[in-house]
């Protein structure tokens, strides 16, 4: 498969002289039935000393619509609004909350960004900050799987559902990923050539993605570098708990100020 | 010499009125002109919505087939106009000379788009013109609901239609 062209202008992020710290997480897959990964994010969220946090994909499990009210939904939100009163919260869909919309970024007061999207953070590094997904070109079935969810047309339809028949079929949804995670199917990794391209084409050093599940930096070459996320498992041995930030104090040294940091606590 | 105005008939929606810098920017209003008077705009749609960004369109025909376009034209990025709200910019691919008829209006001030260097880095992109009535046409435009469709991200649900663009 061929590399998707990475429309043009992208949008960016101008970060501003005086953040010091940011951070970036994702693929924490936020469920009732994960009470300590929940319990690791909200000390997260509360103690942290960045001065932006940036969510790139899959911070819940499933999110069936913004009208969903469950009491795990409403937990998340008033986290998320707790944080977003206190330092800039930004926000990126990822395959599993791609239906997140305007009104839990209004309610939370969370600002969406588009994927992918640059992060100008000092004039020697340029981020490019995307879930991932759309870069992993050899799971043909995910990507068909993406172009019919993505879809304006599936999405209305799939929104003017009932919440209840929404939640079933995010149930459905949830119990085949364990089925094939159970198969320890081996999942396609982003494409190195598609990477590079889209690198290039934003004029960026660094991309910063998650969703592969394989946290670790990689050189592509032509001193362009693939940062990968860590997801979040808070009862796996050891946990996989862990986030990337960027640190303007090292901003000179060989990783460009980022680096992967352990969770804030109280 | 009066500045050229260009008006967007979006279906539904309204009239946007364009005034096009001629001073500025010559060769992209020349190309601007010159598409809108061969028709090439017309039953095309804004393709690509990002509010807070930009809304993007002139490529494209619903169903989203792709227009055939003349030569690419020359960058004027570097001729001091900048990406502010309401300004009118021409699009194009990484080749910061690329520019054929794809354009965009900013909803927003978008400085990183701006020139800084005659290099693949800071060209930035050419603005020649802004909105000078039709506004709130831009606003309705940015506030539709978007998706997915084929390759393409941030596409409106219901197609945003140019009926036609007439120089006036």
């Amino acid at each position: 498969m061929t590399t998707p062209p990475l429309p043009q202008p992208v949008p960016c992020v101008q970060a501003p002289a005086h953040w010091q710290r940011v951070d970036f997480i994702s693929d924490l897959h936020l469920d009732a039935s994960e009470a300590a990964t929940f319990q690791a994010w909200v000390q997260h969220m509360a103690h942290t000393p960045a001065d932006a946090l940036f969510i790139l994909g899959d911070l819940f499990e499933v999110w069936v619509g913004d009208d969903n009210q469950d009491p795990f939904a409403l937990q998340c939100m008033a986290v998320l609004k707790a944080t977003a009163q206190r330092l800039p919260v930004y926000f990126m869909c990822g395959n599993r909350d791609f239906l997140v919309g305007t009104e839990l970024l209004k309610a939370t007061g969370m600002q969406g960004l588009n994927d992918p999207t640059v992060l100008d953070l000092d004039p020697t590094l340029r981020l490019l900050l995307s879930h991932g997904d759309a870069l992993c070109l050899d799971d043909h079935d995910y990507l068909a799987f993406r172009a019919q969810v993505r879809h304006p047309d599936w999405q209305a339809a799939f929104l003017a559902k009932p919440l209840a028949e929404r939640q079933a079929y995010a149930l459905d949804v949830r119990q085949q990923s364990e089925a094939r995670k159970q198969t320890h199917t081996n999942y396609a990794d982003v494409d190195p050539a598609a990477a590079c391209a889209w690198l290039t084409a934003s004029n960026a050093q660094v991309l910063l993605h998650g969703h592969t599940h394989k946290p670790a930096t990689h050189d592509l070459g032509h001193g362009l570098i693939r940062w990968v996320l860590s997801d979040w498992h808070a009862t796996s041995q050891p946990p996989r708990l862990e986030v990337v930030s960027w640190l303007r104090q090292n901003a000179q040294s060989p990783t460009r100020g980022l680096c992967r940091l352990p969770l804030c606590q109280a | 010499m009066s500045n050229p105005q260009v008006e967007l008939h979006i279906l539904d929606l309204g009239v946007i009125t364009l005034e096009l810098d001629a001073e500025k920017a010559p060769k992209c209003t020349e190309n601007f002109l010159h598409y809108v008077n061969k028709g090439h705009y017309d039953k095309t749609i804004f393709h690509r919505v990002i509010p807070g960004f930009m809304v993007q369109g002139g490529g494209f025909e619903p169903g989203m087939s792709q227009k055939e376009c003349d030569e690419p034209i020359e960058n004027e990025a570097n001729n001091g106009l900048k990406n502010d709200h309401y300004t009118v910019a021409m699009a194009r691919t990484s080749d910061p000379h690329s520019a054929t008829a794809q354009f965009f209006i900013n909803v927003a001030n978008n400085d990183f788009l701006n020139h800084k260097a005659p290099s693949m880095q800071g060209w930035g992109y050419a603005v020649f013109g802004k909105v000078v009535s039709g506004n709130d046409v831009v606003d309705k435009i940015a506030g539709v609901k978007t998706g997915r469709k084929g390759f393409h991200d941030d596409v409106p649900k219901e197609d945003v239609v140019i009926e036609k663009a007439v120089a006036l």
